[in-house]
């Protein structure tokens, strides 16, 4: 067998086109895993009765890409049967319903795949440098993450 | 900020920083760069400095920023730093970003 089929690889992407679900799904796709597990951040077009018209995200580029490398790697100390990380982050203006975020992992059999991706989410938010900004009908909100530490969420 | 002044004398060539200051590249995002009207900019401040002190500088050039001090912090050569007490030692050409609450995901 191929022995270049068993290395790990992380894929870490920030663009402002449209995100393929099968796109990012099939990079992850190893014949040694029985499990790829999947999340989808989607755009809602609601925020306390405001109506959403859409979403604007910036990143501090260079920074969330390092970020996103050191999730992957707390990634495969946690969890070392994970075989592929995929995280595809979209930049700009994304319409409603439209992912903003899809992150794929890939592992032999499916507890570690599902626990990696939803680490991978949640320390996502709570530490790469990227913002999301709500556009509603007659103004505007720059979000702040719960996980956020730095975020005044309750002044 | 500080001026730099051209010094004309004899002996080695004068170099464009002092061993005292740095000149740094600071960028601003979100609603800090909304309130400082602009992405980057390059800054000269003192080699040795607080994260807090080096804010100080920053807002006497946007005072706008101000507003926004309880929610930033910094991130100094990509490592996030509180605006505390912690001396940070910047080289010539350092990224110093102004990183407000994040919401990625």
């Amino acid at each position: 067998m191929d022995g270049s089929e068993d290395v790990p690889k992380d894929f870490i992407k920030l663009k402002s086109e449209k995100l393929s679900v099968d796109e990012v799904s099939e990079l992850v796709i190893s014949p040694y895993c029985g499990a790829v597990s999947l999340f989808i951040g989607t755009t809602r077009n609601n925020f306390e009765g405001k109506n959403v018209i859409r979403l604007e995200y910036e990143a501090y580029t260079s920074m969330a890409e390092t970020e996103i490398k050191k999730i992957c790697r707390d990634i495969r100390q946690k969890w070392p049967s994970v075989k592929h990380i995929a995280v595809y982050h979209r930049l700009g203006v994304v319409p409603i319903t439209e992912a903003s975020v899809i992150i794929a992992v890939s592992s032999p059999h499916r507890a570690e795949s599902l626990e990696a991706v939803m680490y991978c989410i949640n320390t996502l938010k709570a530490s790469v440098p990227i913002w999301k900004k709500e556009i509603y009908e007659d103004e505007y909100s720059w979000k702040e993450n719960k996980e956020c530490f730095w975020a005044n969420s309750e002044k | 900020a500080v001026q730099q002044g051209a010094l004309f004398r004899h002996g080695p060539a004068p170099t464009t920083g002092s061993a005292l200051l740095a000149q740094v590249s600071v960028l601003y995002f979100a609603r800090s760069a909304e309130l400082a009207g602009l992405r980057c900019e390059t800054l000269t401040v003192p080699r040795r400095i607080t994260a807090l002190q080096l804010w100080e500088e920053i807002v006497k050039v946007h005072p706008r920023l101000a507003v926004i001090q309880d929610q930033v912090i910094f991130a100094v050569r990509q490592e996030y730093v509180l605006l505390g007490d912690q001396v940070l030692v910047l080289q010539p050409g350092d990224e110093v970003a102004v990183i407000p609450p994040i919401s990625g995901g």
